[in-house]
């Protein structure tokens, strides 16, 4: 008896509480950003919903900083694979150039970054994704970072040709975590942003708009 | 010192009795604790930077005070498992005695043994036997 209202009530959570995909953020109230937890790793990066021409977007601005926000989200990427989101840089951080191969850690600021994080029962075995915008490194590159083995950066969008423009982005997660980690990935629990310029010690800012997880493709 | 078969069957009990769930919490607080830090920290570069040194450094605590920590079990154990069957072993030798008849008489026992009152019963049954 005891079991079946255990079922029940966990049934019921699961349907109360369940998050419906495809999960959609527009930041076009000023309370969008309530739903994200801010982690903060050095100094606090300003995210505030702003008014532009074409209505609002998430804006990022960076000084010497590094924090993010947070979004806890289950989806199977076998199932819904596609995530999307629009992004403009408007200042990319000033990064020294590199002078070995220790300094790579000293490169480690983007403008913009979006991460998709699959968690494991135990915590340093949770991979991530990381789909960045970078001023020099070209376009398709897939770089493990300096931090961790598990988190890979893939550089999506490169170079200042698209500096000041909405840009928008669609990516197919499954097939990104194969090119990434060289096997299928497990459910994904989670999104976040950054931008960051804790390392180069300089600013960024950058803008962030309709972000779109879990949904298949042509959906 | 072990002295019997039976002693190296409760020794051994005794010894995973305490390791087994001792071993389980541990785990399972570790991993507990380890990833609701994780979760609350968040960024994943974040995460590398401040939890996976600390998560090394526990690991190497525990490479080291684990056999240490086994070694203590394990005489603690052993001295529970002398305390446990010392006076089942000194029963023992006492009805061996009375059997091969270099002893006669009740078995005496301290007053807070635990076998005392089986003792007792035994003691019953040699007076009922007669001499």
């Amino acid at each position: 008896m005891l079991s079946i209202v255990a079922v029940c009530a966990i049934f019921s959570y699961t349907l109360v509480f369940a998050k419906r995909l495809p999960k959609q953020f527009s930041f076009k109230e000023e309370k969008a950003l309530s739903e994200w937890e801010e982690k903060i790793f050095k100094g606090r990066v300003l995210y505030v919903v702003e008014d532009g021409k074409l209505g609002r977007y998430l804006s990022a601005y960076s000084k010497e900083s590094a924090s993010g926000i947070f979004y806890k989200i289950k989806f199977d990427p076998k199932k819904e694979p596609m995530v999307s989101w629009k992004w403009k840089v408007v200042k990319f951080p000033e990064k020294k150039s590199m002078r070995s191969e220790s300094d790579w850690i000293e490169k480690d600021d983007y403008a913009a970054r979006f991460y998709v994080i699959f968690p494991r029962l135990a915590f340093n075995l949770t991979k991530s994704l990381e789909y960045v915008w970078d001023e020099d490194i070209p376009e398709g590159t897939v770089m493990t970072s300096p931090y961790f083995k598990n988190i890979k950066i893939i550089v999506i969008e490169s170079g200042k040709k698209n500096l000041g423009k909405w840009v928008s982005e669609e990516r197919n997660v499954y097939e990104d975590y194969k090119l990434a980690f060289g096997r299928n990935p497990g459910e994904a629990g989670a999104i976040a942003i950054m931008t960051d310029t804790d390392n180069s010690l300089s600013t960024a800012e950058a803008h962030y708009d309709e972000v779109k997880v879990g949904y298949k493709d042509g959906e | 010192m072990i002295g019997s078969p039976a002693q190296t069957r409760l020794l051994v009990l005794i010894f995973f009795a305490a390791v087994v769930p001792a071993g389980i919490v541990t785990l399972c607080l570790y991993y507990l604790i380890f990833n609701m830090m994780a979760w609350q920290i968040g960024i994943p570069e974040a995460v590398a930077y401040n939890l996976i040194p600390v998560a090394r450094k526990v690991n190497l605590i525990i490479a080291v005070a684990l056999p240490i920590s086994l070694v203590i079990i394990w005489l603690l154990a052993l001295e529970l498992s002398h305390k446990l069957l010392g006076p089942i072993v000194r029963l023992e030798k006492d009805l061996d005695e009375r059997i091969s008849s270099k002893k006669s008489g009740p078995i005496k026992l301290r007053e807070k043994d635990v076998l005392r009152p089986i003792v007792d019963k035994i003691n019953q049954l040699l007076y009922k036997a007669g001499p």
